[in-house]
């Protein structure tokens, strides 16, 4: 509806740092011209109408069109984020990771204070981008898959290396990734943490096919997060070469959940063999004991 | 030369009066500015700045800009703000660093011991010769030297070059600013690509009972005190009355929207009786 409207009155010079969409290979910013900005943001970032004051230059922007190009806050925050991940390592998941990065961007390390004092956002984004590199490489395998060039794995093996491939993304960030775990289990960054993790979880169930398992739906996303978190910690500790603890730990795992599965259906007749076992145990007892009381 | 009718309080002046009037209050205020500023906040304003700082959170390297900055209450806090950054920054590194030869470990200490701030720097700006001869005095009594610059400016019309600084700052000053919109243009110009502009100034009391006894308190008390403890009634009366006339949170966040900064908010201290803006150079 608002391409429709007259574009309100908004940053009349050109932006100084969000770059046309046609900019991205180039590296400077935008020479000054009278072109309207204007972006999709949430409503109450646009000001009400209003008469212009006295010496307020009029509009005469190009309309709406061109301005779509633009790159949004969203977009330059994000660039910035992946910018910072380069100095987590050295300066782990903080402001100043993120004032570095803005520095490689040509910006002043004041941007850094568009985002949270706690990193939480800068480790948000990296899980998001890890959850998207699985997902292509997830993609790019079942297309191989498809087109004849590779076989099926068998359940376990997809499991077992697609969370390996998804940990592996941690390695260059190991020692502050502890860190960075507290803070995803900060109250307030739980819900958005964990939604991160589930769709993370069913992608890569989404991705292991309709290989028939007893798992319902519920138990396969529990199954697989709990492999997920308690890998991840494993990893945390792990000190041995190339993380091959951690593999070896991740490969029993899976191990134990297709045992598991195997077993949930022999469960319930095991399940009734004991308790028709326990009856007649308890039955004996207490004739033995009737008999000895005689 | 008659300009355009503007407020002063809650008279009516014109532009070039407005200035000279205004120039006039602080002429006379500058020297019980500090005191006044404690009795009339009942000392509060330390954490309204201290906040302001706060939520600045700069790190070592910063250029700050703080205009109308007159008796550096701000300068001097972000120094000692990027002090103790720099500080635990020095540590974190020593700590880092236990396998150093005895040459590296003198040689480091040496570099770092003479950059105690970090490249830091803080300009402060002012239009009032006064105030910020009060703040050069304060500035020397307290011992602030390194990393401070004292200019005479005016905010309309800054003498700085385009995209010098990383933040700029005006804290209760902006209020008497004759041209707020020029002002605003201003601090965009000065400011990096990516830089923060930061705004502390009285706003609007939305919360109904509150704002009685806000202009209670206003018009009854602080004129007195000003008439007792700096002899001058007629500033204070000005003072409390420009905060009056001053735009509300929504109307400053749009103005400083029109500016061109992006990402624009306010967070609202005591109720409204203050409001720290922020936008950011984008």
């Amino acid at each position: 509806v608002r391409c429709q409207q007259y574009p309100p009155l908004r940053a009349l010079q050109a932006s100084a740092v969000l770059r046309r969409a046609s900019d991205e290979h180039k590296k400077e910013p935008l020479t000054s011209s009278s072109q309207q900005h204007f972006d999709s943001p949430p409503a109450d970032h646009q000001p009400e109408p209003q008469e212009p004051q006295g010496p307020h230059p009029s509009y005469t922007g190009q309309g709406g069109q061109e301005s779509e190009d633009y790159e949004s806050e969203e977009q330059l925050q994000h660039r910035i984020l992946t910018a910072a991940l380069e100095f987590v390592p050295q300066h782990g998941w903080t402001a100043e990771a993120i004032a570095e990065g803005a520095k490689t961007l040509g910006l002043s390390v004041a941007a850094a204070g568009m985002f949270q004092r706690d990193g939480s956002e800068l480790i948000l984004h990296f899980v998001s981008e890890c959850n998207t590199k699985l997902s292509k490489l997830l993609e790019k395998e079942q297309k191989l898959v498809q087109l004849g060039e590779a076989e099926k794995k068998p359940i376990d093996e997809f499991l077992r290396d697609a969370v390996e491939a998804r940990l592996r993304m941690l390695i260059p960030y190991i020692e502050k990734w502890p860190q960075a775990l507290s803070v995803l289990l900060l109250p307030r960054n739980i819900p958005s943490s964990l939604s991160l993790l589930t769709s993370m979880i069913d992608d890569i169930w989404h991705y292991a096919g309709d290989q028939s398992t007893d798992f319902n739906w519920y138990t396969r996303r529990a199954v697989l997060t709990g492999i997920y978190n308690t890998t991840e910690l494993v990893m945390m500790q792990d000190s041995s070469p190339g993380f091959e603890d951690t593999w070896r730990f991740l490969e029993n795992r899976v191990a134990d959940a297709m045992a598991m599965s195997n077993t949930a259906s022999q469960v319930q007749s095991t399940g009734e063999a004991v308790v028709q076992g326990l009856m007649g145990a308890a039955v004996t007892v207490s004739n033995a004991g009737c008999k000895s009381r005689i | 030369a008659h300009g355009p009718e503007m407020h002063f309080g809650f008279q009516t002046v014109t532009e070039e009066e407005r200035r000279e009037k205004i120039y006039q209050v602080f002429e006379n205020v500058a020297k019980k500015y500090d005191v006044m500023n404690d009795s009339m906040t009942l000392g509060i304003h330390r954490l309204w700045k201290d906040i302001l700082m706060h939520k600045m959170n700069p790190c070592p390297g910063t250029l700050l800009l703080d205009v109308a900055g007159g008796t550096g209450d701000i300068a001097f806090r972000f120094i000692n703000y990027v002090r103790a950054v720099r500080q635990r920054q020095l540590q974190r590194k020593l700590k880092h660093q236990q396998n150093l030869s005895w040459q590296e470990i003198f040689e480091s200490y040496q570099k770092d011991k003479f950059n105690s701030l970090g490249d830091s720097q803080v300009v402060v700006c002012d239009i009032n010769r006064e105030m910020l001869k009060v703040g050069k005095q304060k500035a020397q009594h307290l011992g602030y030297s390194e990393g401070l610059s004292w200019v005479l400016g005016n905010a309309e019309e800054l003498p700085f070059d385009d995209d010098k600084f990383d933040v700029y700052t005006i804290a209760f000053g902006i209020r008497n600013v004759t041209r707020i919109d020029l002002a605003l243009q201003e601090a965009y110009r000065v400011l990096k690509p990516g830089g923060r502009f930061l705004c502390l100034e009285f706003s609007r009391v939305s919360n109904p009972l509150l704002s009685r006894l806000y202009d209670l308190y206003s018009f009854q008390v602080i004129p007195v005190l000003g008439e007792v403890i700096a002899g001058d009634w007629k500033s204070y009366q000005y003072l409390v009355e420009s905060i009056r006339q001053f735009p509300p949170q929504e109307e400053l966040k749009a103005m400083i929207e029109d500016a061109g900064f992006f990402k624009v908010d306010y967070e609202n201290l005591n109720f409204g009786i203050v409001a720290i803006h922020s936008g950011f150079k984008l």
